[in-house]
Formats: C-alpha cells, structure tokens, sequence
C-alpha cells in the first residue's frame, strides 16, 4: 500500500455527497445553540433565582464533560426517557420516530447552547452600561433596552468567539459517525474501506475541512470589519 | 438498545473505568508536554520573523486548527508508517498509544504556538529594551525575562487548551486505544447497559475536569502574585443592581 495521488480526488468528490448532513449538523447546532446560549446568558446576567442554578449547572456540566460523552448520553438515555413516558401515559409512538441525525442535531445544540452562552454573557458584558442607562433615561423597557441596544452591540463584539464556536461545531460534527450518521469523516471510512486506502481518504477530508474552515474565517474578518464600521472611536 | 436503566451498574462502572484513568490522564500529559516543545519550535519563527519558516508554521498551525482532530487521528495513525517506510523503518508493531500521543500532541502544538505567540507579544515591549540597557543577550533576554512573564499571561490559554485536550482524549477509541472511553465501550456493550457506563465516565471526565480548573486557577493567581491587584467593578445589568447603586449614591449624598 503506498500512497495513490488519484484516489485522494476520487474521495474527495464522493466526499461531497455526505457535505450536506456535515452542514446540517454544524448549522442546526449552531443556530440553536445560539439561541440557547442567549436565553442561558440573560438568565445567568440576570440572575432569576431558580433558573440561575440550573442554567449554572448546564453550562458547568457540558463544559466539563467531552462533545462525545453528550451525544452518547442522548443518544442512549433519549429513548429510554421517551418510551418510558410513552408508556406511562399511554401515548402511541415510541423512540424509533427519530431519525439517527435528530440525535445529532439535539445533544450538538445542547452542547453548542452552553458553550455559545459565554460567549453571549462576555459579549453583553462587554457592551458598556452607559448603554443601557441612556436606553433607561429614554424610557425604555428591559427587553427593549436589551433587543434594540446591548445585544446588537453584544453581537458585533462576541463576533469572533461565535466563529470559533462555529469551526469548533464544524469540527465535532465529525463525532456523529459514531451513531451511524453518515457525515464527511463517516463517508470517508466508507470509501476508505471499501478501496483500502485509508490515508488518500483521510487526506481528502482533511482537505475539504481546512477549505471550509478557511472559508469560515475569511468570511467572519470580512463580516467584523463591516459590522465594526460604527465602531470608530476619535472626533473625526 | 439497552435495558432497563439501572443504578447498580453504574456503581459497578465507576471503580472498572477509574482503573483505566491513568491510561487518559498519561496521554494527557504526553501530548501536553510534546505539544510544548512543538508549540515553541513552531512560534519561534513567527515572533523572530525568520523568511521561510515563518510560512511554514503559518500553514502548519492553520492545517492542526483547521480540521478536526478526529480527522488528525487518523491520518497520523495511517499516514506515518507510510511516511516511515520511505527511510525504512518499520512502526507497524508499534503500540497504538504512539499515534494517539503523536496526534494529540501535534494537534496541541498548533494551539499552543497561538497561546505563546499571544502571550509574548503581550509582554511589554520595554521589558526588552531595558534587559537590553542593563547588557543582557537577545537569548539572556528572552529567557529570563520574556520567558517567565509570558508563561504567566498564557496560563488561563493553556488550562483551556489541557481541559480541552482532557476531553479529546475520548476520541482515542476510535483507533482502538485502550483508555477511559476504549473500556466504557467494550462495558457497554459487554453488559448492554450502555446509558450507566457513559453517566459513570461523564461524571469522572467533569471531575477531573472541574480539578484540573482550580489547579490552573490557583497556579494562575500564584504566577501572577507580583502584579498589583487592580479591582475591577462588578458590571451589570438589571434594574435590582441599578436601584442599588442609586441608592448607594443617595446615601453618599446624604438623602
């Protein structure tokens, strides 16, 4: 077995058939965790007395356990939970409605969620009180205060540690094979198997990775330079 | 699927997985350790500027941030025996350990060139100048000076980068090593009791994990005792922390 330069772009293209469940993934993840992750920071800033507990012990929990720890558990614990309600109030389905991806999609978001509400929480915090002060003296509301002045700001601020998150639930998308939804890394061991080139395979994934991740932070710089034009400081 | 849950099996887990804890906890350290001297050969010719090597960390450090470590693990594991038997050296005895340490800690290398860079560029640039005006060497100067200041600055960078290398290490089964994870799968799937084995396993990682951070965090306050303490004030928002501070000023006032 030695190294076939032609295979690494067979692989490559019969890589990009498994492209659309890795965007799914990292998109859906994201988006929710997203807003999560928000709804956990306003809890946390806000500090609404029983929610601040638990929201403090989910972020602490799926902070220090591993992404792949958090799939396993929804992927196992999920239907035992489901089937057992199920048949404790006599509802007529059963865990098996699920699609493999649902799986992915709900313990990435969790995962996402607690990750993206520090970075909502720096973010907010970062924005400067004078803000919401000058938000009160006009005689706005909290939640107007909050939705039309600090989180816009909170936005443009926490933009690159969102990116990050972004590459980073990119990246974990990958640990999805493990319950059998066929992503890049999973189609990868496909075609690796089957023609027994496992390094060409990789090789190719690891190609298409770094292209979209590349893309990813092109287009984040991009975005931060636009959003940030407000953002001038001096007289002129 | 599994059987019905049962917190026997749980109690049962945590001492069987624990014993494999030293296994994790050893490529933690490897991997951290020769990630280290990686992270340092590769930030070097960046904060020195130097022509071409400069590049070629740029790309190596781009590559290990750019794809997933699932993806390095891999390659590593099939890609450098065949890189080795170019100069005729054989690996494939080798233990599988070699590749998850190696491919750890290349990948670690890559984010801690990023924290080191970082840190020595926040070293103040005059520290340099006056160990120069006192007739210390570029390497005197970097050694005793910038050296110890930036490990400083770079602590919380690096008790991430450890934490998130703690939970990578989950990711070793894939190649069949035998470590906290490798074992909680072949429990599970032995007992077919699988929810318990994996609570059992979270519950060590968020442990260890959650140890790991106060060491770091008292290592940190440690190293950085000789800074004067600058306290920042509390910032926040809500209308309880508002109504305090207007009442704290009307008392100032005396109203």
């Amino acid at each position: 077995m030695s190294l076939d330069p032609g295979f690494i772009w067979t692989a490559f293209l019969s890589l990009f058939k498994a492209l659309p469940n890795t965007l799914y993934i990292t998109i859906v993840s994201v988006l929710v965790g997203f807003i999560i992750g928000t709804a956990v920071a306003l809890i946390r800033i806000y500090r609404i007395p029983v929610l601040y507990s638990l929201a403090s012990a989910y972020v602490l929990f799926i902070r220090g356990t591993p992404m792949l720890m958090h799939l396993l558990l929804i992927y196992f614990g999920l239907p035992i939970l489901i089937d057992g309600l199920a048949s404790a109030l006599g509802l007529g389905f059963n865990s098996t409605v699920i699609p493999l991806i649902g799986f992915a999609y709900i313990s990435f978001s969790i995962t996402a969620g607690a990750y993206m509400s520090e970075v909502v929480r720096a973010g907010i915090l970062a924005v400067n009180r004078g803000q919401m002060e000058a938000a009160y003296s006009i005689g706005m509301t909290t939640p107007q205060a909050l939705r039309r002045i600090v989180l816009p700001q909170a936005l443009a601020v926490c933009l690159p540690n969102l990116s990050n998150n972004l590459i980073g639930m990119l990246h974990g998308s990958t640990l999805a094979f493990t319950v059998s939804v066929v992503e890049i890394n999973a189609q990868a061991q496909i075609v690796a198997a089957t023609n027994w080139k496992f390094l060409e395979a990789y090789l190719a994934a690891a190609m298409l990775f770094w292209g979209m991740t590349i893309l990813i932070e092109q287009a984040t710089a991009w975005l931060e330079r636009r959003i940030n034009k407000y953002n001038r400081g001096g007289v002129a | 699927m599994g059987r019905k849950f049962d917190i026997h099996y749980l109690l049962d887990f945590l001492p069987k997985l624990l014993s494999y804890l030293h296994i994790t906890l050893f490529i933690v350290a490897a991997s951290i350790l020769l990630g280290l001297v990686v992270g340092f050969i590769i930030a070097l010719p960046r904060l020195y500027k130097i022509p071409v090597l400069q590049r070629a960390s740029q790309v190596y450090v781009s590559f290990f941030r750019g794809t997933p470590i699932l993806i390095q693990l891999f390659l590593i594991y099939y890609g450098l025996p065949e890189l080795l038997k170019l100069v005729h050296i054989d690996v494939s005895r080798a233990n599988v350990l070699v590749f998850v340490i190696l491919a750890y800690a290349l990948h670690s290398g890559a984010f801690i060139s990023e924290a080191i860079r970082a840190a020595v560029n926040g070293v103040d640039r005059g520290q340099v100048e006056a160990a120069y005006a006192i007739g210390m060497s570029g390497y005197q100067a970097f050694t005793r000076i910038v050296l110890p200041q930036a490990l400083a600055i770079s602590i919380p960078i690096l008790a991430n980068l450890v934490i998130g290398n703690l939970k990578d290490t989950s990711l070793a089964f894939t190649l069949g090593a035998m470590e906290m994870t490798g074992k909680s799968q072949t429990l599970a799937s032995a007992t077919q009791h699988f929810i318990e084995t994996y609570i059992a396993l979270s519950l060590i990682y968020f442990v260890i994990s959650t140890v790991l951070e106060r060491t770091f965090h008292h290592l940190e306050r440690r190293l950085l005792r000789h800074e004067k303490q600058v306290a920042e004030p509390v910032v926040r928002y809500g209308k309880r922390r508002l109504w305090k501070r207007t009442l704290i000023t009307r008392l100032e006032k005396g109203g």
